[in-house]
C-alpha cells in the first residue's frame, strides 16, 4: 500500500531523513520508535504533506500513485490520514460543521454523493459515544479550549469518520493518561481491518501494549535501523534506544 | 495634484450649488420657513467647510474628493420590483419599516401600523410637513463641523423620525431600508434619521442599505440619537454597497444614565464605506457596546471612525472592529476614547483585529486614548495578521481544498461579529452575502450549521 524508498528529506538545509525505506502492507500495523529528534514527525508530515520540508531524493508511492506529487487534501482524498502529535485549535469553526464539511469534501472527490444530514449525525453520535466524546464537545469550536485527552479523541474521531486506507498516528500516546490511552487505543483497534493499514509513530513502548503492532521498526538518524516483530518493542523497553541502537545513534 | 495635497480643503464642484439651488424648492418641508433656513444655512456652511483632502487628520487616509467631489445628480423617482428588494426586506412578518429607492419612501413596501400609542415612526418629509419647527430646531442642532453633516443638513431627502416615548418597549425590530441604484453621472441621495428613545423605552432598530445595479451612487446619511435613562437600542447596521458606491454614514448621539447602545456593523462591498460615530456618555451605567466588520477587496475602502466622550463616572465603552482586506482592499479605523474630567470608575476598550490577505492590500489602524481621570481602566489594541499556516495545513489534511480552507478560516474570523447582530434575519443576510463572497466553493450548509447552532 505504501511503498518508501531512500527518502531524503531536508529542513531549513539540514538533511533530517536520510535515506529511508519502508514498505506497509494493507491489513497491518506498522510501529515506528525512535529518540528524539530521529525524523519521526518529520516521516510524519512529510506523508501528510506539510509544507516546510525539502525532499531531496527517493520517492513515496500509495497505491498507484506518486504521493509526494499531491496536494495534502489529494493525499486525504487517496485515504491517508495522519492524527496529530498537536492538532490546532480553529475558533469559530464548529467541530460539526468541520467534520461535515471534511466527509463531504472526501465524498465528492470519490465521486460520491454528499451524506443525508441524518446519516451523518447518527455516525457522529455513535461514533463520539464510542470514544467518550461529549455532545458538548461536539458543538463547540474545533479543538478550541479541549484539553489534551480531548484533542488526541478528536483525531481519532476525524479517522473514523473519515474512513481513511493508511492511517498514521503521530505520537498519539503523548499527553493522554492511562484512561484516555486505552479509550483511545480502544478506538484504533475498532478501525483495523484487511484493507487499511496503521503506522503508529511513538516513542514510548507503552502504546504498543494496546494497539499491538505486525511489524516494529527502530528509527534513529533519519533511518530506518532495525525491523522486526512485536518483541522488538518490549527488547526496546529492556535495553533503551542506547542499548539497542549504541550511543551514537541513540543520542 | 499637488496642489490638492498642500490643501486641507478643497472647494466643492460647482455642481453642489447648482444641484442646491435647482433642487432647494422642492426638498421636503421647502414651505417651512424655518427648514428652508436651516438648509440654506447648512449649504453655506458646506461651502465654507469645503471638502476634505488627506492633510486633514480626520482623511488621512481617505481620498474622499476622488469620490464626493465632482458632478452627481439627485435621484428621479426609481421603479424597482418587489423581488429585488425582497431578499433585504428583515426583521421577520411583525417588523415595521420605511422603504427607500435613492432617497425616495416606497409607501407598497413600508409598513408603521399599529405601533403603541405615542410612538411615532415616520419619513422625514412626513416629519417635515407635521412637525417642520421641530425638525428644523433637530437639524440646526447638529454642526460637527464636518462638510457632510452640512451637506446633509442642506439636501435632507429619505430617512426618518422615530420617537419612543417613555417606557414603551417595542418588540418587534424596525427597519430602515436604504436602496441606491446609481447611474452614469452618480446619484446623490442625504438620508437624515432622528432617533429619540425616552426613558426605558427599547427599540430594535435594523439599518440596511444595499446598492442594486451596476451605476455609481454616494449616499451620505447622518443619523441623531439621544438615548434617555434606561433606554435600550439595538443597532444592526448591514452595508452592501453596489461597487461604483460609496457610503458616508455619521451618527452622533447621547446617552443617558443607565442606558444601553449596542450597535454590530457589517460592510460588504462599496468602493468607500465610512462610518463615523461621536457618541457622549452623559451619565452613570451606560454600556456603549460597538462592533464592526468589512471585508474590503480590490478598489475597496472602509472606514471606521469612533469618538466615544466619557462625560459621567462608572460607565463601560467597548470597540470591537475586524478587518479581512483582500487583493487591493484598504481598511482604515481609528478610535479615540475621551475620558473627561471627573469620570472616574469608567471602562472603556478598543481593539482592532486586522486579517491581510495579500501583499498588495493596506490596513490603517490609529488607536487613541486621553484621559483626564485617574481611576479608570482604558485599554487598546490592534493586530494584524495572515492565516496560520499550520491551520490551514490541519483543515487540508482532511480532505478540504486550499480555496474553502481559506475560506472556512476567514469566515471563523469575520464570523464572531456578525454573531452578534441582535436579529435573526439580520445575520442570514449577513452570513449569506458573506459567503457568497468568500467563494471557496462553500455553500448554504454553513449558513445552515451557523445560524442552525444560533436558533
Amino acid at each position: 500500500m505504501l511503498t518508501i524508498e531512500n527518502l531524503q528529506v531536508s529542513v531549513e538545509g539540514k538533511p533530517i531523513l536520510k535515506g529511508l525505506s519502508l514498505t506497509v502492507e494493507a491489513g497491518r500495523v506498522h510501529a515506528i520508535m525512535g529518540p528524539n529528534g530521529s525524523g519521526k514527525s518529520t516521516l510524519a508530515h512529510v506523508l501528510a504533506g506539510r509544507e516546510g520540508y525539502e525532499v531531496t531524493g527517493g520517492n513515496v508511492r500509495f497505491g498507484d500513485e506518486d504521493l509526494l506529487a499531491l496536494e495534502p487534501e489529494e493525499r486525504a482524498h487517496a485515504g491517508l490520514f495522519l492524527a496529530m502529535q498537536y492538532p490546532v485549535e480553529i475558533p469559530g469553526v464548529a467541530n460539526m460543521y468541520f467534520l461535515r464539511q471534511a466527509i463531504n469534501a472526501i465524498r465528492k472527490a470519490r465521486g460520491q454523493e454528499e451524506i443525508p444530514a441524518a446519516e451523518f449525525m447518527r455516525k457522529v453520535r455513535e461514533q463520539a459515544r464510542l470514544l467518550g466524546i461529549g455532545e458538548e464537545l461536539l458543538k463547540r469550536d474545533l479543538n478550541a479550549g479541549f484539553s489534551g485527552g480531548e484533542k488526541k479523541r478528536n483525531e481519532i474521531l476525524q479517522m473514523a469518520l473519515l474512513e481513511p486506507r493508511l492511517c498514521i498516528l503521530d505520537e498519539t500516546d503523548s499527553g493522554l493518561d492511562i484512561d484516555a490511552l486505552r479509550t483511545v487505543a480502544d478506538g484504533v483497534n475498532r478501525l483495523r481491518s484487511p484493507e487499511r493499514a496503521f503506522l503508529v509513530i511513538t516513542h514510548y513502548q507503552r502504546l504498543l501494549d494496546y494497539i499491538v503492532p505486525d511489524v516494529v521498526h527502530i528509527m534513529a538518524d533519519g533511518r530506518i535501523q532495525r525491523t522486526g516483530g512485536p518483541e522488538l518493542a518490549r527488547e526496546l523497553e529492556e535495553r533503551g534506544y542506547e542499548g539497542l541502537l549504541g550511543t551514537k545513534l541513540a543520542a | 495634484m499637488l496642489a490638492v495635497k498642500r490643501t486641507r480643503r478643497l472647494d466643492p464642484d460647482p455642481a453642489f450649488t447648482a444641484a442646491f439651488r435647482e433642487l432647494a424648492p422642492r426638498l421636503p418641508g421647502s414651505a417651512s420657513e424655518a427648514l428652508a433656513r436651516i438648509r440654506e444655512e447648512g449649504f453655506a456652511r458646506f461651502l465654507a467647510l469645503g471638502i476634505p483632502t488627506q492633510r486633514d487628520e480626520a482623511w488621512k487616509f481617505t481620498n474622499v474628493a476622488r469620490i464626493a467631489n465632482r458632478p452627481m445628480r439627485p435621484a428621479t423617482a426609481t421603479e424597482l420590483p418587489l423581488d429585488r428588494v425582497l431578499p433585504y426586506l428583515l426583521g421577520g412578518p411583525r417588523a415595521r419599516r420605511l422603504v427607500f429607492v435613492d432617497g425616495r419612501l416606497q409607501p407598497q413596501w413600508s409598513h408603521t401600523g399599529g405601533l403603541p400609542d405615542g410612538v411615532i415612526v415616520e419619513s422625514l418629509a412626513r416629519a417635515a410637513e407635521t412637525r417642520p419647527l421641530a425638525l428644523a430646531e433637530a437639524l440646526g442642532e447638529l454642526d460637527d463641523g464636518r462638510s457632510f453633516t452640512a451637506l446633509n443638513t442642506a439636501f435632507a431627502d429619505g430617512g426618518a423620525w422615530i420617537e419612543l416615548p417613555a417606557g414603551v418597549a417595542l418588540e418587534a425590530p424596525l427597519q430602515l431600508l436604504f436602496v441606491t441604484t446609481g447611474g452614469e453621472v452618480p446619484v446623490m441621495s442625504h438620508p437624515r434619521c432622528v432617533l429619540r428613545l425616552g426613558d426605558g423605552a427599547s427599540l430594535t432598530l435594523l439599518e440596511t442599505h444595499v446598492g442594486l445595479g451596476e451605476g455609481a451612487a454616494l449616499t451620505n446619511a447622518v443619523l441623531q440619537l439621544a438615548l434617555r435613562p434606561g433606554a435600550r437600542l439595538e443597532h444592526d447596521r448591514i452595508q452592501l454597497p453596489a461597487a461604483q458606491s460609496s457610503l458616508l454614514a455619521k451618527i452622533d448621539g447621547s446617552l443617558g444614565a443607565g442606558s444601553r447602545y449596542r450597535q454590530t456593523t457589517v460592510v460588504l462591498g462599496g468602493a468607500l464605506v465610512r462610518n463615523e460615530h461621536e457618541l457622549r456618555i452623559d451619565g452613570a451605567g451606560v454600556e456603549c457596546l460597538l462592533s464592526g466588520v468589512a471585508v474590503p477587496g480590490t478598489g475597496e475602502q472602509s472606514d471606521t471612525l469612533v469618538r466615544i466622550h466619557h462625560r459621567a463616572s462608572g460607565s463601560h465603552s467597548d470597540q470591537y472592529f475586524k478587518h479581512v482586506v483582500e487583493d487591493r482592499g484598504h481598511a482604515a479605523f481609528a478610535g479615540k476614547i475621551v475620558v473627561h474630567p471627573g469620570a472616574q470608575k469608567t471602562n472603556a476598550y478598543q481593539k482592532n483585529d486586522n486579517l491581510l490577505l495579500s501583499d498588495d492590500g493596506e490596513v490603517d489602524t490609529k488607536p487613541e486614548l486621553q484621559i483626564y481621570a485617574d481611576d479608570v481602566k482604558c485599554s487598546h489594541g490592534a493586530t494584524c495578521g495572515e492565516l496560520d499556516a499550520g491551520v490551514l495545513f490541519y483543515l487540508r489534511s482532511r480532505g478540504i481544498a486550499a480555496e474553502a480552507a481559506r475560506a472556512i478560516l476567514v469566515h471563523a474570523f469575520a464570523a464572531e461579529v456578525i454573531g452578534r447582530l441582535a436579529d435573526p434575519t439580520a445575520r442570514a443576510l449577513a452570513e449569506t452575502r458573506l459567503v457568497a463572497r468568500l467563494g471557496g466553493g462553500l455553500d448554504g450548509a454553513l449558513v445552515e450549521t451557523v445560524l442552525g447552532e444560533a436558533a
